[in-house]
């Protein structure tokens, strides 16, 4: 029942691709008329901000790690074995 | 007496442990396996507040101690126990489920510890039985990850007893209790080395990620929940508001975040991570304010069950593929379906969804960093928790079950599995959805209210923008059949290094000053002896020789007393006995 859920979002997955955009815009939309509190740093008073911050937060991430690791620390799985 | 011992949770634990073997010859070792923990979970609402009072070489042991910070950890490991012991039903060696029960056994001991020599043997306990966990794996690679795995933690134990020495020194009564940062010194912090190495802290942070992956898959489930939680316990009980735990735990949280993006075991991925969630705890725990311990205990409470879950359904997949690595793995969807839900919920609690326990829990010490105008940590948990949505919540489900279709066929896991997963999921949800039923057991009031619009928001766009983050660089991130370099390489390499560098130089030396003393010293030593055995013969030897002549003297005068006739005896006896009278009777 699942899989064949799972198999026939994953024929449309234009569709999933479009709500997924679309949930996009709304989470930015919504940061627009919510009721704001007292802010913690500017980054609080900021409109989208935190939309910025997951994108550059986890490209970041990815940059940097992936970098770290395929300059240094990346070993073969039996590396200690051998 | 007796009745204390059965109100302590350990002690059904230990007992448990004890007679598995008779229940598996029975052949109700899987009731016995949900009984125990039962009773343990039904116990813990009725402990009284101090028992177990014992008075021991002079020293005040105290093996229970209940407020609100211990029943809140109780409450989570006992649950915890049960679903353990349920996942692992289908195991029919007793041997795994005995040290599972010790170890349970020991967490339980240190959480309800009053003094530091009751909480070290329960600490004991706890390394040593959870080591079996990894060895009863039996593969080369685990049995050499335990040894090291029992090494570290064996180290940490005598930092800790160290620390616990010398608290007594200083005049300490040994009572489990707070320090404060401004009268803190030596012993305070061999102590708390001694806890956060429990607690995976960076640098002592590496026999983790090396140990949880090769133990067996029940057995990680059971680690994954207890050691490091335990140890977040002990840090929350004494050390409140220690300055260096809020870096060190920012620090970590970022740390295990980055190896998780970049591991490719599965099992691997989630060890660093409970790296990084545990950061979020010690972070909470050294910012020290109500909302922060707060925090502490609710996001260990949140983390113990989710966290199982993803160790679980990382484990059945093991179980039933033989495989965890996402190099291997991909298209599972379609054979574990249920396994798949599960473990997605899994994923979508730790990464901190709305109505899943991580939202009310994590956020809780986040805004206490706020609160507390500490904006640098806000800003690195935030950014840990980005990393843990892009690792967790898509990287971890996205390889194993869509992504490329690695034609691994396989077989749904069995039923018991299935609901030690189901019930963890509904537990992520419940507190998710009724987070008051969490913030009751808090130690402090909660005054924090995670449903508002602007966390709401705030999470929002950070999960969505993470989602097109991966979505932008999902080739990048393709896994490989690597593993990375971490702190370990220190004990794993570098104790090689040492050997050749003792094969090499230290031998030499050592040669070279046998050699000095061969000819030097065997000399001198010949000539020290001639003298001392001048001394000997002419000194001593005269000395005990009259000694000994003056005892064969009094002997032979002795022996000259004694006739062997029974008469005379009686009748010396009679004399001394009229003796004795007279003397009485005088007096």
């Amino acid at each position: 029942m699942m899989a064949r859920w799972i198999g026939f979002l994953r024929d449309r997955a234009h569709l999933v691709k479009r709500v997924f955009f679309a949930f996009l815009v709304f989470a930015v939309a919504f940061d627009f008329v919510i009721e704001r509190p007292y802010p913690h740093f500017f980054g609080d008073e900021l409109i989208g901000f935190w939309s910025l911050f997951g994108l550059l937060g986890c490209l970041a991430l990815i940059i940097v790690c992936k970098g770290i690791s395929h300059v240094w620390l990346e070993r073969e799985e039996d590396h200690y074995d051998r | 007496m007796t009745a204390s011992i059965f109100i302590h949770p350990a002690s059904w634990f230990i007992l448990g442990a004890v007679l598995m073997p008779f229940a598996r010859r029975l052949g109700v070792q899987k009731v016995w396996l949900v009984l125990i923990p039962l009773i343990a979970l039904g116990l813990i609402h009725f402990l009284p507040e101090s028992f177990g009072n014992v008075s021991y070489l002079g020293f005040d042991l105290q093996f229970g101690r209940v407020d609100k910070l211990t029943f809140v950890f109780l409450h989570v490991f006992a649950l915890m126990a049960l679903m353990g012991s349920i996942f692992a039903l289908q195991v029919k060696e007793s041997g795994q489920h005995i040290a599972a029960y010790l170890y349970v056994a020991g967490s339980f001991g240190v959480t309800l510890a009053g003094d530091y020599l009751t909480l070290f043997i329960f600490w004991e306990l706890m390394a040593f039985a959870s080591t079996f966990l990894i060895w009863y794996r039996k593969k080369q690679r685990s049995i050499e990850a335990g040894y090291r795995y029992l090494l570290v933690h064996t180290f940490g134990g005598l930092v800790l007893l160290a620390g616990i020495f010398l608290l007594y020194h200083s005049g300490h009564d040994l009572s489990f209790g707070m320090f404060t940062q401004e009268g803190a010194g030596w012993p305070e912090y061999l102590v708390m080395i001694g806890f956060i190495l429990n607690a995976a802290v960076p640098p002592i942070h590496a026999w983790l990620p090396d140990a949880y992956p090769e133990a067996t898959v029940t057995g990680a489930v059971f680690m994954c929940a207890f050691t490091t939680k335990t140890a977040v316990y002990v840090l929350a009980r004494a050390f409140p508001g220690f300055e260096v735990l809020a870096i060190l735990g920012a620090v970590m949280a970022l740390y295990g975040v980055a190896y998780a993006v970049i591991e490719n075991d599965a099992r691997r991925i989630l060890a660093y991570h409970v790296v990084s969630q545990v950061g979020y705890m010690v972070c909470g725990v050294g910012i020290g304010t109500a909302m922060a311990i707060n925090g502490t205990a609710a996001h260990a409470y949140a983390h113990i069950v989710y966290k199982a879950l993803l160790f679980m359904g990382a484990g059945a997949v093991l179980e039933m593929t033989g495989r965890s690595k996402l190099s291997e793995l991909g298209g599972l969807y379609k054979y574990m379906p249920w396994t798949m839900v599960f473990t997605v919920i899994g994923g979508i609690a730790i990464s901190g969804f709305p109505l899943t326990s991580g939202f009310i829990s994590k956020s809780m010490i986040v805004a206490a960093a706020g609160d507390n105008h500490q904006i640098i940590l806000l800003v690195m948990l935030t950014l840990a928790g980005v990393g843990t949505f892009l690792s967790v919540g898509i990287k971890l489900p996205y390889f194993i079950w869509f992504g490329r279709d690695s034609g691994v066929q396989a077989k749904e896991a069995p039923w018991n599995m299935q609901l030690a997963m189901a019930m963890a999921a509904f537990i992520c949800i419940f507190l998710g959805v009724f987070p008051g039923a969490l913030y009751s057991m808090l130690p402090y009031p909660v005054e924090y209210a995670p449903y508002t619009a602007y966390h709401l928001s705030e999470t929002f766009q950070i999960f969505g923008f993470t989602g097109l983050g991966f979505y932008l660089m999902v080739k990048y991130l393709k896994p490989h059949d690597v593993s990375n370099l971490d702190l370990d390489w220190f004990y794993r390499k570098g104790s090689l290094r040492f050997l050749r560098f003792a094969a090499g130089p230290v031998v030499a030396v050592n040669e070279w000053v046998s050699n000095v003393y061969r000819t030097i010293g065997t000399r001198f030593t010949m000539a020290a002896a001639r003298a001392f055995s001048w001394f000997d013969r002419e000194g001593i030897d005269w000395t005990i020789d009259g000694g000994a002549r003056s005892l064969v003297d009094g002997g032979d005068r002795l022996r000259r007393l004694q006739t062997g006739r029974i008469q005379h005896y009686i009748g010396g006896a009679v004399v001394a006995l009229l003796a004795v009278v007279l003397v009485v009777f005088l007096i």
